[in-house]
């Protein structure tokens, strides 16, 4: 600390130097040190857990949360300079590209001592895996659902949709809403949703792709999906593409939240988050299904995953503390369900009775998706991302905006998929 | 050599030189010490394939090579930034000139005015410009509710690719009060006594604008030119907010340093970042170092 | 306030006529200016609005008024986050000041070299100097982070304050150097004729004559500064340490639950700081015409 101030003063002087030392880190060397995305509502929840796992005679743990835009560049830097953090969370997302480059540890060693995970949830443990080694511990699961706006849905004189609801059935339903003037489309245009891409190639014995990370489906998918969406837009099911691209990511760009559109694609524990920023009651379903009878387009998706960062001095103390999150009943009962169900059967079922209204609903929808829920895909190639951001959303608004036919966007899209898929290896 | 003649010619050249580098002295620690270092090691990364999170390993010039032979990306982003630039730059700069001309005769209640119009630049880039953008320039939003009034229906302006740049365009614009208080510094040296002068003379006001300030002011004009114009060729944000960082809608706002960022931060191609940096660095270079040789001929300084 | 230059001129016209004419300029200039306002304030007016909205009637709401007012917002956004806003309050306050003073002092000195001292090399350093204006600072982030994290600078407010005494912000030095080049030479010459040293002439001559583009560099450091958010976001860990501007973003997630009327209330109340800062530099902006308004 001396000579380090002694540096500082030979640069600034010595005003600015009582001010520089009275506001420097405050870490002691034996924390723990934390990050994740969200806001301040997940950061309550996450520090009220620590705080308990301090009172029970764990280490302190420096925790820091950013937004999800400002995270990734950020968790980047701090990475690249040496500087990571012990305990970081991960995303489905990007699990795969810090694990490949050994950015977080791989945590088998600790399975069974530090971190028991004894009646955990097997496809969440195997969600979190990457070339067979566990890199990511689940901190809840969760599946797509609709967002749905109830209100609407009595204006227009309609049922919820639910498990029996087909996309063939979208166009009455839109009519309903037409002639009952509820004054805005039935559903997002979800051409350009991922998710629900993927839902649908599932639902037709397909999946986005392999264990070994090609392509799982054919060009004619792909121009079906773009046809599909290309009639229920014509026909009014869906909102105009001008409208679509205002949807820039966040839940307040949504069509549902600016009230283009009564139904949008989205997650399961994303709830109660649209419920704060809309004034009609919301709740969830599942997917439209392609027929009745159709497999099973769902899954439990781990949510986020709490890692180890790969150069982190306190593995082991840092496996210690995910354990605590994801296995002590009251660190459950401070979470909720706000990053998603429990994936411990024990856990799930001392938090059941504690959870609201809006919570229970959710935890219902998981735990009821019956014969819509599928095996869980492999986990995607380390490109996959970039096909999503970069192709599969500007494709599809080109179809929109009538740049390209559907014909033509199912063969962009596979073709610069592929091309994606090769520069990586 | 003599020493006598040694001693006295490096005698001369620190009396003559010494004094320039003692005041750049501070300047010469910053350089050496926090600005120069991190920019040569960037220049390095634009040969490797670094990604952020491994050890970069060097790939020659593949990186540039991409960049000119297999990337429309770079093609679609550069345009994006040409236009941007091209139309931002002089319309900022006009807008941001004609104010601070009227906010500078002495009129009443000026202070409260040139407060009003730098407002907007206080907000810098927050997310509340995102939202206040999409109110204003959605479908239904307050343009097109203005624009009905003649019986128009706008587009969605913000949500079209046609239109898309220019709602970026206009956020640029109306944070003109940057340059504006550049301008009004500079109309602030202009010696009154010219004016005075002139007025004796019997000039008329145009002829004064034309004769004493325009002149005067070139060095400022040349300079918010040239940063106007830098910055834009620059310019992240505005695009980052308000598309959320994804060049929507297909790629319409997908300024160059929002597609570096992106191949740097999500697509983990930071080597190949750091190859589109270093040609952006070349361009504007050659802008500048052009604008300084012709400056000569109309910007006038007092040296 | 200022000098009119038209009311300076010697003129043969009626002077109730061209008081008329005046103040019909005026009225129309006026005019022209309370438009122009309302134009560049209405979205400020909105933000204003709905800093006082309920929570869901934000994005659902159509009209500027809100249907019921309330301070809500305000006092959750202020005391809401695990650390107050007064904290955050602080913070920006004194990284904003000290780079107003690095600025000054470093980029003022570095600036009379370019623009008036003769020595080998001034142009090659000034192209450099040019030239980090140009980089775009996302690919010299990582380098500038081990840089600063081997000198032990991450976490504290060091990264942001002390390069501002190095005067690495080039578009300062140039912004000063356009400025003391309008400064008539000849005072330069006369002072040396009398022996004065370039210390005297830079302290002595340049800095007053320069009032304008100093309160313009004041200004403008302290909203810069202010309103960053990158370099605080990269190199500040620990909450106690947040600036406003970061205070702000974790109100906000685009994949969970936000707080937008906190975001609203805040950022309403973080503008007034740079605002009344604004203000007053302002003054010395304009007090600049009573100096330099010399004969030459």
């Amino acid at each position: 600390m001396t000579l380090r101030i002694d540096r500082r003063q030979f640069l600034m002087g010595s005003t600015a130097l009582a001010v520089a030392a009275g506001i420097s880190p405050a870490f002691a060397a034996e924390a723990l040190r934390m990050i994740f995305w969200g806001s301040q509502a997940r950061a309550d929840r996450t520090y009220g857990v620590t705080d308990l796992y301090a009172k029970a005679g764990g280490p302190a743990v420096q925790g820091e949360f950013l937004a999800w835009g400002d995270y990734w560049p950020k968790l980047a830097t701090q990475t690249a300079g040496g500087n990571a953090p012990d305990i970081i969370q991960m995303d489905y997302r990007y699990i795969v590209e810090y694990a490949k480059r050994n950015a977080i540890a791989p945590l088998d060693e600790f399975v069974g001592g530090a971190l028991p995970l004894a009646d955990f949830d097997k496809d969440q443990l195997d969600g979190g895996k990457v070339d067979g080694k566990l890199y990511g511990i689940s901190l809840g699961a969760n599946s797509v659902a609709l967002m749905i706006n109830t209100v609407d849905f009595e204006k227009a004189g309609l049922e919820l949709p639910g498990q029996n609801t087909t996309y063939a059935d979208l166009p009455a339903m839109a009519e309903a809403f037409a002639s009952k003037g509820v004054g805005k489309k039935l559903i997002a245009d979800g051409s350009g949703s991922e998710p629900m891409f993927e839902n649908w190639l599932r639902q037709r014995g397909k999946a986005l792709y392999t264990a070994d990370g090609k392509l799982a489906w054919e060009v004619q998918d792909a121009v079906d999906w773009f046809k599909m969406w290309a009639d229920l837009r014509a026909a009014g099911v869906c909102v105009s593409a001008e409208d679509q691209a205002l949807d820039t990511g966040p839940l307040e760009t949504t069509m549902l939240t600016l009230g283009k559109a009564s139904v949008i694609p989205s997650n399961s524990n994303q709830l109660v988050a649209f419920q704060a920023i809309n004034q009609d009651k919301i709740t969830i379903s599942n997917f439209p299904r392609i027929a009745t009878d159709a497999p099973g387009g769902h899954y439990r998706k781990p949510s986020m995953f709490f890692s180890v960062g790969g150069s982190s001095a306190q593995k082991e103390e840092a496996a210690k503390l995910i354990n605590f999150f994801v296995s002590n009943p009251d660190a459950a009962k401070v979470l909720g369900v706000e990053r998603g169900i429990p994936c411990s059967v024990s856990v799930r079922e001392a938090l059941a009775p504690t959870l609201d209204a809006q919570s229970q609903v959710a935890l219902n929808f998981v735990a009821n998706l019956g014969s819509l829920l599928g095996v869980l895909p492999p986990s995607p190639p380390a490109k996959a991302g970039e096909i999503d951001s970069s192709l599969f959303r500007v494709i599809s608004q080109e179809v929109g905006f009538g740049a390209r036919s559907p014909e033509d966007a199912g063969n962009a899209l596979f073709t610069g998929a592929n091309d994606i898929l090769s520069r990586a290896s | 050599m003599d020493r006598a003649v040694s001693t006295s010619w490096w005698s001369r050249a620190w009396q003559a030189n010494a004094p320039g580098y003692l005041f750049l002295l501070p300047w010469f620690i910053g350089f050496f010490g926090l600005t120069i270092g991190p920019i040569i090691t960037s220049f390095y990364l634009s040969f490797t394939n670094f990604d952020l999170l491994t050890a970069p390993e060097w790939v020659g010039a593949d990186n540039y090579v991409r960049m000119f032979t297999n990337d429309p990306k770079f093609l679609a982003s550069m345009r994006v930034t040409l236009f941007f630039v091209i139309f931002s730059v002089p319309l900022k700069l006009a807008f941001a000139l004609g104010v601070a001309l009227l906010l500078n005769r002495g009129m009443r209640g000026l202070p409260l005015y040139r407060a009003l119009f730098y407002l907007p630049s206080l907000l810098g880039a927050s997310v509340a410009i995102a939202i206040l953008w999409r109110q204003l320039f959605a479908g239904d939003g307050l343009v097109n509710d203005f624009l009905a009034i003649f019986g128009i229906q706008g587009p969605s302006w913000i949500s079209n690719p046609r239109y898309s740049l220019w709602t970026l365009i206009v956020l640029s614009i109306w944070q003109f009060g940057s340059p504006m208080i550049i301008f009004l510094a500079g109309l602030r040296q202009i010696p009154q006594d010219m004016y005075e002068a002139a007025s004796l003379d019997g000039a008329s006001k145009s002829r004064m604008f034309w004769k004493i300030t325009l002149p005067l002011l070139t060095p400022v004009v040349f300079f918010n030119a040239i940063i106007q114009t830098i910055e834009a060729f620059k310019s992240f944000t505005p695009a980052f907010i308000i598309s959320g960082g994804t060049g929507n809608p297909i790629n319409s706002t997908l300024f160059y340093t929002l597609y570096l960022y992106q191949e740097a931060f999500e697509f983990f191609r930071m080597g190949y970042a750091s190859a589109l940096a270093w040609f952006l660095l070349l361009l504007v270079a050659l802008f500048t170092a052009f604008s300084f040789l012709t400056s000569k001929y109309w910007v006038h300084y007092d040296d | 306030m200022t000098i009119d230059a038209p009311s300076l001129t010697v003129v043969t016209e009626d002077s109730a006529g061209r008081r008329l004419r005046r103040s019909v300029g005026s009225v129309a200039a006026h005019a022209l200016l309370i438009g122009a306002s309302i134009l560049m304030l209405y979205p400020l007016l909105w933000l204003l609005s709905a800093s006082f909205r309920p929570e869901n009637e934000i994005f659902s709401g159509t009209s500027i008024w809100p249907s019921s007012w309330s301070l809500d917002a305000y006092f959750r956004g202020w005391s809401g986050l695990q650390i107050s806003f007064s904290v955050f309050f602080i913070n920006s306050f004194l990284i904003s000041i000290l780079s107003v003073i690095g600025n000054l002092i470093a980029c003022s000195l570095a600036a009379f070299a370019f623009a008036r001292v003769q020595f080998r090399g001034r142009k090659f350093w000034f192209a450099m100097m040019l030239m980090t204006l140009m980089l775009p600072g996302q690919v010299t982030l990582i380098p500038q982070y081990v840089l600063f994290r081997s000198m032990g600078w991450v976490d504290t407010i060091l990264p942001l304050v002390a390069p501002k005494f190095l005067a690495v912000d080039g578009f300062f030095i140039f912004l000063m150097v356009q400025f003391f080049r309008g400064i008539p030479k000849e005072l330069d010459e006369a002072a040396m004729m009398d022996g004065c040293s370039w210390w005297r002439i830079y302290w002595k001559i340049m800095l007053p004559l320069s009032m304008p583009v100093l309160a313009t560099a004041a200004i403008f450091t302290f909203i810069w500064t202010w309103d960053d958010f990158f370099a605080p976001l990269i190199y500040l860990n620990n909450m106690q340490q947040y600036t406003v501007m970061l205070g702000l973003r974790t109100f906000t997630d685009s994949t969970g639950e936000s707080d937008f009327g906190g975001l609203f209330a805040m950022s309403v109340l973080s503008i007034v700081p740079i605002f009344l800062f604004f203000l007053i530099f302002q003054r010395l902006l304009i007090e600049g015409i009573a100096t330099t308004g010399m004969k030459r």
